[in-house]
This record gives structure tokens, sequence and C-alpha cells, in this order.
């Protein structure tokens, strides 16, 4: 019967007939095989002959489908990096989101995603148990590797969570910069939160408080609908909120970005400053010329700041690993196996309810039909937290260690160019700059004052 | 057109960048290597096993999907072919007909034909089937199991994490190969 | 001069603590909903299956107590009989066990299959019904004959000796067939025959049972049609008397009763699964008295109970009656056995 499975799952014309066929056949094999000596026989319907049916098994998606998203994510990516750097088109990205939007959202219904799929690696690095698909493998390295060459292609036009928000933002606002500071941490602080669970084997935790999939799924738990609809309202006013300030694979793709060799430039070809462009962006991401400070008293108060920064990053991370490893125990109840035995040590004593049992009712007399075995089990969990939570508080001391150093830290800059790290590569500052119109052919290069010499 | 790199002495953060990228990729292609080790098999489903099952009725009420992927299903084999099924109908029913007083299923998703006498067929609409396991708790008290629930694949969207699955209390959930992704009873009350 | 973008460190910690305290306000409003939800799903189950009242015996029609208690001695425990001297027999994975009404082991007889059921003649000779064939022993053990399989689909689920015959309860063919002491059939009894008036055996799970009364006829139970056929030992159809109900007074769910045992008074003895209970019904048919309800059985009555059993067999009850009168309960989920006897009239 388990062959069945895979033949209902294909398609053709004459495959209704053949399955038919195939079924009976089946049947026949199956009332003669020795499975059926062992059951007891079902009754014999003399009178009317009546045939007793088969289960249906309608398959599952097939396997082919599944490669085919990671041929569909490759080629979304292709094109994405095509439109960014050699079309340099914001209407033909605008297209990309679009049909991301819908292929990977509302026809994928948004799963198997990126940002999830940064769980399913850290359980199976942690898990040897774990089977990790290779769709998933594959969400997850390739935007990685376009990011670690050419900057973040994947949340330009292939993210449907990005497409999403990107399509609605319509009047942006200006994220005051200490709030893009503050709320810049999130990101890794949530992918810290997420590895850990994901790798103690606790919860998808990314998954399960996704704010757009319910919108994609058009189906889900009111709260998370509720926070759907909140951040979509949001996106009109702020740009890309979930991206910037809360997607944990963001925070992966903006350290690739950061190295990578390929980056978005503004100007065709050399910057004039004419400052036209410098708040064309809707995201924040668009940083001025600088040059460092020359006074030696600002030289000196900078150097200062950056000592201070370096000192305390290392004095961040055992802070973090110290406070860590304090909360393991409390983080470990996060853990349903743990949370089920410390339960059933609570209630030990409890009498078993009579009557119709409520499913916490049942997990309580499942507990306690092996309580050595679930005891085993919660302590293996908890020793996992005892490892993870101080790494995640190392981690959180080196985030926030790394982010006063990054301001501390001078950068010389001669043009007007979008952050490494936070530009998303979605083309909207490009029609700012006069060159680009030149090269699109909507001015004349006449009508532009002489380019000064290349700064050196 | 992109412009040429400018020639400001940055070759030491570039240099940086560099290393960074390259120690980035390997780290990358580390990942990629351990894990894939890891990887490799069919996709996998999500599926409930039978045996664990303690028809709780969280799978009702679990799903992301507003009609639940979980639905009953009936292994006719098994089945006794019984007049008063106590999966079709209340503990102690007024009359064996097809009255809602007197049927279990709250959607009337399960339905009984004639076969001869005294033996019905009883089957499972899966399009009312909202799968709250009330039928399978009756066929499972009283009669031979035949009734059970599964996750059906035409429906189920095969999250990252399903959600009845957290919700299960005794764990009846797994995650088994796509190709073959049902966990059918093959005996009463057995596997 | 361009407004600096800098902060002051003043500035930043301040900003920094007001907008940590957003996120924490945010993330536990976030907690608590999903506790909520988790609380409210985890209270009650809205498609929960109620027996109502008919899990509680009511105790004045308990007429029977708990004279001792003990294990069966034999895993996999399916039926009770009793021998001469009221030995205890009882039919198991790997032997027929016999003990004594305390419990203690006086013999065992070991076999190469699981027996099904068991019964023992008054000459002592021991009657084991393997799944698909009946073997013979005498009192001490020795094995006598292994009788020939009756055919395909054969399922043996009881046994009873009698003078016209050992009668085997064919579960798996829905008959009951009439052995002569040489093991040929000679007789085959409760299948259908509508010139016979007989209606035929209903039997949708393996638990058809024979007894013999005092006045020689047979009892077999009829699972699927909730009733206690009584037939002469050719196969006549005498009388049918059973009601469908949960109530105490009738056979609860789709297939019950699934053992019949007579008393030395001709009373009948009952056993029912899914609510598991023993009960005396008269002679005729007419409810007597409990002699052990769903209370005395609780993990029996549990559903989905234990399925070690290797044919996919559900927990279930037999019975059986000494010549005292003296009731024993099997409880084929924990094995145990249960020696139960008359209360004193009050």
């Amino acid at each position: 019967m388990k062959a069945l499975a895979e033949i209902r799952g294909s398609g053709g014309r004459f495959a209704g007939l053949t399955r038919a066929v195939v079924a009976l056949v089946l049947l026949c094999l199956a009332t003669l095989s020795s499975l059926a000596e062992q059951r007891f026989p079902p009754p014999d319907f003399v009178e009317t002959n009546h045939q007793i049916p088969a289960t249906a098994t309608p398959g599952a998606r097939a396997l082919w489908l599944q490669y085919g998203d990671i041929v569909v994510l490759a080629a979304a990516l292709g094109v994405a990096l095509w439109l960014i750097y050699r079309r340099r088109s914001r209407p033909g990205l605008v297209w990309l989101s679009l049909f991301s939007m819908a292929y990977f959202g509302f026809y994928r219904n948004g799963c198997i995603c990126s940002i999830g799929s940064l769980q399913n690696v850290s359980l199976a690095l942690a898990d040897p148990s774990y089977s990790i698909s290779w769709t998933a493998l594959a969400f997850f390295v390739l935007p990685l590797a376009v990011a670690l060459f050419s900057g973040r292609a994947f949340c330009a036009g292939v993210c449907p969570h990005g497409a999403l928000q990107d399509l609605l933002l319509l009047k942006p606002l200006k994220v005051p910069a200490w709030l893009e500071h503050g709320l810049g941490i999130l990101p890794f602080v949530y992918l810290g939160i997420g590895v850990l669970l994901a790798a103690t084997g606790s919860l998808f935790v990314i998954c399960e408080y996704d704010p757009f999939i319910p919108i994609f799924r058009l189906s889900g738990r009111a709260v998370m609908v509720g926070a759907g609809a909140g951040f979509v309202l949001l996106s009109v006013f702020v740009g890309r909120p979930y991206c910037r300030f809360l997607c944990p694979y963001g925070a992966l793709l903006k350290l690739g970005a950061i190295v990578a060799k390929g980056r978005v430039r503004v100007t065709p070809d050399t910057c004039t400053q004419c400052r036209l462009c410098e708040h064309s962006c809707p995201f924040g991401a668009m940083r001025e010329p600088e040059s460092p400070p020359v006074t030696p008293a600002a030289l000196a108060g900078g150097r200062r700041r950056l000592a201070l920064a370096l000192v305390l990053v290392p004095v961040l991370i055992l802070a973090g690993a110290g406070l860590g490893s304090r909360l393991a125990n409390r983080a470990s109840l996060l853990n349903p196996t743990v949370a089920l035995a410390a339960r059933l040590s609570r209630e030990a004593a409890a009498p078993v309810p009579t009557g119709p049992l409520s499913p916490d009712d049942f997990a309580l007399a499942r507990a306690r039909e092996n309580p050595r075995a679930l005891t085993a089990d919660a302590t293996a969990a908890q020793r996992r937290f005892a490892i993870g939570t101080p790494l995640f508080g190392g981690w959180l001391g080196l985030v926030v260690g790394a982010k006063l150093l990054s301001l501390a830290l001078h950068r010389r800059r001669s043009d007007y160019e979008p952050d490494r790290g936070s530009c998303f590569g979605c083309a909207r500052c490009f029609e700012f700059c006069p060159n680009e119109l030149v090269r699109r052919g909507l001015t004349p290069a006449a009508a532009l004052p002489a380019l000064p010499t290349p700064r050196t | 057109m992109n412009p040429p790199i400018p020639q400001f002495p940055r070759s030491r953060r570039q240099f940086l960048r560099d290393g960074a990228r390259a120690a980035a990729l390997t780290g990358l292609g580390g990942l990629f290597a351990l894990t894939a080790e890891r990887a490799g098999g069919r996709p996998r489903v999500w599926q409930i096993d039978p045996q664990k099952c303690v028809r709780c009725g969280n799978c009702a009420t679990h799903c992301v999907l507003e009609q639940s992927a979980v639905k009953c299903v009936h292994a006719h084999a098994i089945c006794g072919y019984c007049q008063l099924c106590t999966g079709y109908f209340e503990p102690e029913p007024n009359e064996l007909n097809t009255a809602a007083e007197n049927c279990l299923c709250p959607t009337a998703a399960i339905k009984r034909t004639y076969v001869e006498d005294p033996y019905y067929e009883y089957s499972i609409d899966e399009g009312l089937c909202i799968g709250c396991a009330k039928c399978v708790e009756g066929c499972n008290r009283f009669g031979n199991g035949s009734l059970f629930l599964q996750v059906r694949h035409d429906r189920c969207l095969n999250c990252n994490e399903c959600a009845i699955s957290k919700a299960c209390p005794v764990d009846a959930f797994q995650r088994i190969p796509a190709d073959h992704p049902y966990l059918l009873k093959t005996m009463a009350h057995g596997a | 001069m361009k407004p600096s973008n800098r902060l002051t460190r003043r500035q930043f910690l301040r900003r920094g603590a007001l907008g940590s305290g957003w996120v924490a306000v945010a993330g536990a409003a976030l907690t608590a909903s999903r506790g909520r939800g988790r609380a409210a799903a985890a209270d009650a189950n809205p498609f929960a299956y109620d027996l109502g009242n008919a899990a509680h015996t009511d105790p004045k029609l308990i007429h029977y107590e708990t004279a001792a208690a003990f294990a069966s001695g034999v895993g996999d425990a399916r039926r009770l009989a009793f021998g001469p001297g009221d030995r205890l027999h009882v039919a198991g994975k790997t032997a027929i066990t016999i003990l004594d009404l305390r419990g203690a082991k006086l013999q065992e007889i070991p076999l190469a299959a699981p027996a099904r059921c068991v019964a023992v003649g008054p000459d002592g000779m021991i009657y084991a019904g393997l799944r698909d064939h009946v073997e013979v022993f005498d009192a001490s053990g020795r094995k006598l004959a292994s009788w020939e399989s009756p055919g395909k689909k054969v399922w043996l689920s009881g046994l009873a000796v009698g003078e016209k015959g050992i009668f085997a309860a064919d579960a798996g063919n829905r008959v009951v067939l009439r052995y002569d002491p040489a093991g040929k059939v000679t007789a085959r009894i409760g299948e259908r025959n509508k010139q016979r008036n007989v209606p035929g055996l209903i039997v949708p799970s393996p638990y058809l049972d024979v007894a013999l009364g005092p006045d020689g006829l047979l009892r077999v139970n009829n699972p699927g049609r909730h009733c206690i056929d009584i037939y002469t030992p050719d196969g006549d159809l005498e009388l049918s008397w059973g009601k469908p109900t949960a109530a105490i007074e009738g056979f609860c769910g789709c297939c019950n009763p699934i053992a019949i045992e007579v008393l030395p008074d001709g009373r009948h003895l009952t056993c029912e699964k899914g609510l598991p209970r023993v009960k005396v019904y008269s002679a005729t048919g007419q409810f007597d008295c409990v002699v052990a309800g769903p209370e005395s059985f609780p993990e029996n009555a549990k559903t989905g109970s234990i399925s070690d059993k290797s044919d996919g067999v559900l927990g279930g009850l037999d019975a059986a009656v000494d010549s005292q009168g003296r009731i024993c309960t099997l409880d084929l989920v924990t094995g145990r056995v249960a020696v139960m006897k008359a209360k004193a009239k009050v």
C-alpha cells in the first residue's frame, strides 16, 4: 500500500486508471500476504460480495518540486543581482519583488524560508540525529554566499517578507539615528535567541513569531495575525521594519555584506558631491562623506573612545556569559521536555483525575508512566542549556560591544554611498543621481556641470 | 557601469575585508559540509503515530490552517462493520439513525452505508472532518480501533515546526520520509 | 556646519533604556499571549468523549466482594477455566498455568504457541485452544494429541467440555465447532442458516465464547447482536436474550458480551469490554446483579491501554465459576486474577 502514495503523487491522463489497476493488484496481494493472516479476519459479505475499500493515501509534495524551489531561489538571486548591478533598474526589482511575494510568499505559504532555515541548520549542527532537508540547507547557504560577494541581493527582491514590506512603503518616515542604532542590535539578539532555542531542540521561535506568515497562509493565531497587520501598517510609514530591526537572517546577511567584494554605488561613475541623493534612502542606509578628525583634541578624544570601546568588548562578553549561565535554568523551562519534567515533580502527589481528561492531564499521565526516561531527557536538555546560555550571553555582550566599537570608529568616505551592511539594494537611490539620469538618457550630458577630477 | 576603485590608501582595510570574506566563505563552506553530512534522505513530513495518540482533541484546534490538516482515517479491513458503531453513535443513542442527537461526530463527517444485514460501512468525508478524534475515541474504547487520526498531505503545509506537534501531550508526531508519509494501522489496536 | 549625528553618552544610555523598556513590554505582551493561549488549550478538550454515568456502578447492585487477588502467573493470560478440585487453569502466552484459589502455582504445562482459551473436562483432560487448533493434555500435563486445524481463518477464542463433545468457539469463522473426543468436527453450530432459523453469529472482534449449562444447552455470546444465544448441542437455536445499552442491565458498546459462563444454579455470568463489567443474569436473561464494575478494573477501563499483544487484541476480561459458585475474574490488561465471593445478604 505504501507504493500507492508515490503513484498517487504523479499526474497524467491515465493516472487514474493506472492507480486503480495498481490498487486492485496490491489489494489482492495484500489479502494473500501473511499480514492478513495475523489480523482478525473482517466479516464475510456473502450476500452482496462487498469489497472492502483501501485507505486513501494522498501523497506529499513531490520531490522535484522541492528541488524546483531551490532552482527558483537561485534564479531569483541571479535576476536580482543583474537588476541591481547591470540594469540598475528599480521597476525591474519591483516586478521581481512581486514575483517573489507570489511564489515564495503566497504559493509556498512562506515556508520553508531562509530566515527560518538558520534554525534548521543550528539544530542539525547541535543534534546529529536531526535530518535536515537539502532545501533548508540551500535556502540558508545561497543568499549568504551571494551576500558575501555582492551584498544583500536576497533582501532586494527575493525574500517574500522584504518584498511585502518594500512594496507597501508609501510614505517613508526618517527613523532618528539613536533609535536606528539602538534597534539595530535587535536582529543580532533575535539571532542569538533563535539559534539557542533551535540548537537545544526547544522550539523554532522565529517560525512561531513570524508576523508575515499568517498573511501568506491567510490563517493563523489571532495574536500573530494582529501582529502581521501591525507590521503591514508600520511598513507603510517605516521602511522595512522587520528587515531592519528584527530579521535574524538579515543580521547574518549584514555581516556578510560588510565584507562583501561588490557593493552598491549610487552613481554609475564618479560622485560629483551634488548631494541630491543625500536623503534618498528610505531605510536610513545612506552615508555621507567623512574624514578623520583633524584637530589634536578631537583625535585624542576619538582615540580615547576607541580604546574604551576596545576594552569594553571583552568585559561585556564575559559579563554576558556570566549572566547567561545564571539564567540557564530559567531559560531551560522553554524546552517542553524540561517544562513537563518540572510539572511532574511539582504535581507528583496530585490525584489522578477522573472523567474526560484534558490534554494537560494526558501529558502528566504519560509523564507518570515513565518518569525516569522523562527526567533523563530533561537533564540532557538542561545540560544543553547550560552550555548554550553562557554562549548566548557572551554573544549579547559581543553584539553590544561591537555596536559601541562601531560608534567609536571613524570611517573614511569620500562619496555619498550606502552603508554596506544596511543597504538592501532596492535601487531607489539610483534615480536621484544626475549621472544615472544621464546614463539612462533622461538628461543630456551637457546639462550637468563639468565633472571635477576624481578625488584622491 | 561601476566606477574604478579609488586609489585611496585603504589597502589595510581592503586586506582586512578580503581576509574576513575568505574566512566567512571558509566558514560557510565548512558549515555546509558539516550539515550536508547530516542532510540527505528524503525531505520529511509530519505524521501522527496512531499507537501513541490519546485523542486529546488538540489536532482540531492547533493546526495553523482554519480547517485542520489532520483528518480521521478508516482502515476498513480492521473494522467490524457493526450496526451499532461506537465511533459513529453516541454511547447511548436513542435510535440507530442519522439524527444529530445520536451521532458522535460534531460535523457529521462520518457516513454510514448499509451493506448487508447487519453490516454497515463507515467512511469519512474529509471535507467535513475537523480531526477532533471523538470517533477515534469511541472506536478505540469499545471497538477494533479501525478509526485513527492521520495528517493528510494534500492539505498539510509541512511547516518547519508543526504547531500541533508542539501541543501534542504525548509526542505522537514524528517526521517521516515524504515518500512514505503515512503511519497506517494494519491491525486492530496494534500496528 | 551640519548638525552632528553623534549622541552624547548620556543621551545614548537614556534612549537605550527607553528603547529596551519598550522592547521588554512588547516581549512580555507576546509571552503572555502565548501563555494564555496555551493554558486555554490545555484546560479542556471540547471534543471529549463523555460516557456520563455509565462508568459508575450503583454500589447497591454489586453483590460480590473480592476474597483474594493475585497475578495469573503467565504472560498474556487470556482465559480462565476451572478443573476438577476447583483448580484454576489459565491460558497464557507460553503455558497453561494451574493455580489454587490463593494464587499458588500448582502446575505449568508449557506450550509451543500462545493459548487463547482453555477448558477442562470432568475427567481432568485439559484442552488448550491455540490460535488455529486444539491441543489435548492429561491431568499430569502430558500432551496427548494435537487436533487438526479446521481450516482457514480459524481463530479459537473459547472452549467448553460437555457430554456431547468438546465445543470450540471459532471467532474467525463465526462458528462453534463440536469435536468428538478423537478430534473430529461433528457439528458446526451458530452458522447462519435460514432453514434452521439461525440468524448467525456476528463477531467483529476475536471474542467468541462458549459455555455449557447444567441443562446441557450451549450458551454462545453473539457480540454483534448484543445477546446470548442458547443452542442445543446439535445447533438448534432455543433462545436469545440481551439488549444493547450502556446502562447496567444491557451490553454496552458495539460488540459485547465477550465472555459467557453458567453458574451452578443456571444463572448466566457475562463479561464486557470497553466498560469492563462482570454481571450475573438469571437463567432467562433478566439482569440480576453486578460482580465487578469498571471501578474494579481501572487500567482496563483506560482507552487504548496496553497493546503488547501481538494479535491486536484490546484488553478485555474473562471470568470462570467453580463448583462452589465462587467467581474468578481475569483482567487481560493487568494479568491479575480476582476471586469474588458473594456478599452476605443484608
